[in-house]
């Protein structure tokens, strides 16, 4: 039987698990107003970059570009609201008709207000509101309808790790991979300094040889970035609480990490916050921060973003948790291989694979069960994260410096 | 019932999923079959103990892949870890010693 799941058809043949309105403020001065909107109109989303475009070379003012241009044209958004200065104010990547343009290639709707149009920035608030009303209505027209996981793409990291990590959470993750995959959905994978140590092995899996050496070439770039630090890599990632959890390289990391690829061939090999153009398992390049990772892969097109968690040093009741609606457009859902964080964290853990620490259920019984669980989340059951009223700030992954 | 796990056959380091005081035996699940060791060191949770006796310079395995070198010789049985237990990959410390000797 083909696995299905419950999602909001669009009119680009996408198929969104949730169903927002996108606010996307054109520039960093422009944020205090798509902060504005989305606070007074539900079903609203927006994405605040820290720091943003200013004083950033070409190559990074572009990534700022598609992470918001990815997030309008995931499958979760119904619509989308651009909030400007003016035509042709700011830097050309992020002008608001520049960005307009691209997210219309999707297909959906897409509209721009501009602070000179509507008459000052409160005005822009105001008209960005009456707007954002009137497509959250619409949006909610949309009905549910059983579709195969085909229409399905996950993103996953990896985070806190522990031994936990490499043994049951990713493993478990890896076979719920290779059972989308199996279905005809996509899942992708990132981390770059996390495949040191490990990256024969991960290029050995890519279909295309051409990928295998660029995969191979970021991974190089990446550690020729951390020798210049002048550092042991391992004086920053593995961070300290991996270390005090047991993970004592970065390589041993690595190993760990690359689980969550599970079995499939590697089909492409992306850059930073790009979309795949075919279905299976793709690695994307990218930085493994909580608060970047999440939205970058929502940026690629994920509908849900799994943060698979060790937790081993979190405090032992009721943790905070490491990362907080910050996927944007996607779903973020946290899982763990660690008995001892389902157990303390249980108020913030989707699911746990902890049983096969405790030897009691396979590394396959756990996978197929976090793939239903998938398949739930994906057909509108909220992930625990969903059921709070906070995002945490975004980071991009810039290749700096900046000026 | 097990205390730890080694991954891979050729591993020479297994995982701990319980807290163990020294000189207590360990039953370690390995590929294919159980073994039994005495601890030389306490070793917590997730933390990795040496299944055969390490000399300084040895490559720890683990996954079936090096994690890195041991620093010193290590007993079977004993704590490995950040004390004992150095990474070959992204080691600008080394790189930057190499630069301040010229």
């Amino acid at each position: 039987m083909t696995p299905t799941f419950l999602g909001f058809p669009r009119i680009n043949d996408t198929v969104g698990t949730r169903n927002y309105v996108l606010v996307i403020p054109a520039g960093r001065v422009l944020s205090i107003a798509a902060t504005r909107v989305t606070e007074y109109v539900t079903g609203t989303k927006t994405a605040i970059i820290g720091g943003g475009e200013v004083g950033h070379h070409k190559r990074d003012r572009e990534r700022i570009a598609r992470l918001l241009v990815g997030f309008a044209k995931n499958p979760n958004t119904f619509a989308t609201i651009i909030l400007g200065a003016k035509r042709n104010f700011g830097y050309r990547e992020v002008e608001p008709y520049t960005l307009a343009h691209e997210i219309a290639k999707a297909g959906k709707p897409v509209e721009v207000l501009t602070v000179e149009e509507s008459g000052g920035l409160e005005r822009l608030v105001e008209d960005g509101i009456a707007m954002a009303r009137r497509y959250v209505h619409l949006a909610s027209l949309v009905r549910r309808e059983p579709v195969s996981a085909e229409n399905l793409t996950i993103g996953v990291k990896c985070g806190w790790s522990d031994a936990t990590s490499g043994i049951a959470g990713n493993p478990t993750f890896g076979k719920a991979a290779d059972l989308l995959i199996n279905a005809g959905g996509s899942v992708i994978f990132s981390e770059t300094t996390e495949l040191i140590g490990t990256e024969q092995d991960i290029a050995g899996r890519c279909v295309d040889k051409a990928d295998a050496s660029r995969l191979l070439a970021m991974v190089h770039e990446v550690e020729e970035a951390a020798k210049r630090t002048g550092e042991d890599i391992r004086a920053i990632n593995p961070i300290p609480s991996n270390i005090v959890a047991g993970i004592t390289t970065l390589e041993e990391k690595s190993l760990g990490a690359v689980r969550k690829a599970g079995t499939s061939p590697i089909v492409s090999v992306l850059e930073y916050a790009t979309q795949p153009t075919k279905k299976g398992l793709h690695f994307m390049d990218g930085w493994m921060s909580a608060f970047s990772l999440p939205m970058s892969l929502a940026a690629a097109g994920a509908q849900i973003s799994l943060y698979q968690l060790g937790g081993e040093d979190l405090p032992s009741n009721d943790p905070p948790m490491l990362a907080t609606n910050n996927a944007v457009v996607a779903s973020l859902m946290m899982i763990t291989g660690n008995p001892r964080t389902a157990s303390k964290a249980e108020r913030s853990i989707d699911f746990s694979s902890g049983a096969i620490i405790t030897g009691t259920a396979t590394v396959e019984q756990m996978g197929e069960a976090l793939f239903a669980k998938i398949l739930s989340i994906a057909s509108g059951e909220f992930t625990k994260g969903e059921t709070i009223n906070y995002a945490d700030p975004l980071d991009a992954y810039f290749l700096g410096p900046v000026f | 019932m097990f205390h730890a796990l080694q991954l891979e056959p050729g591993d020479n380091v297994a995982t701990l999923v319980v807290d163990a005081e020294g000189n207590t035996e360990l039953t370690i699940q390995a590929p294919g079959k159980t073994v039994v060791l005495m601890t030389v060191d306490p070793i917590s949770f997730g933390h990795k103990v040496a299944l055969t006796s390490l000399k300084k310079g040895d490559i720890v395995s683990k996954y079936g892949r090096p994690i890195g070198r041991a620093m010193s010789d290590i007993p079977k049985g004993g704590l490995v870890g950040v004390h004992n237990l150095e990474g070959l990959r992204g080691r600008g410390d080394l790189v930057q010693e190499r630069g301040a000797s010229k």
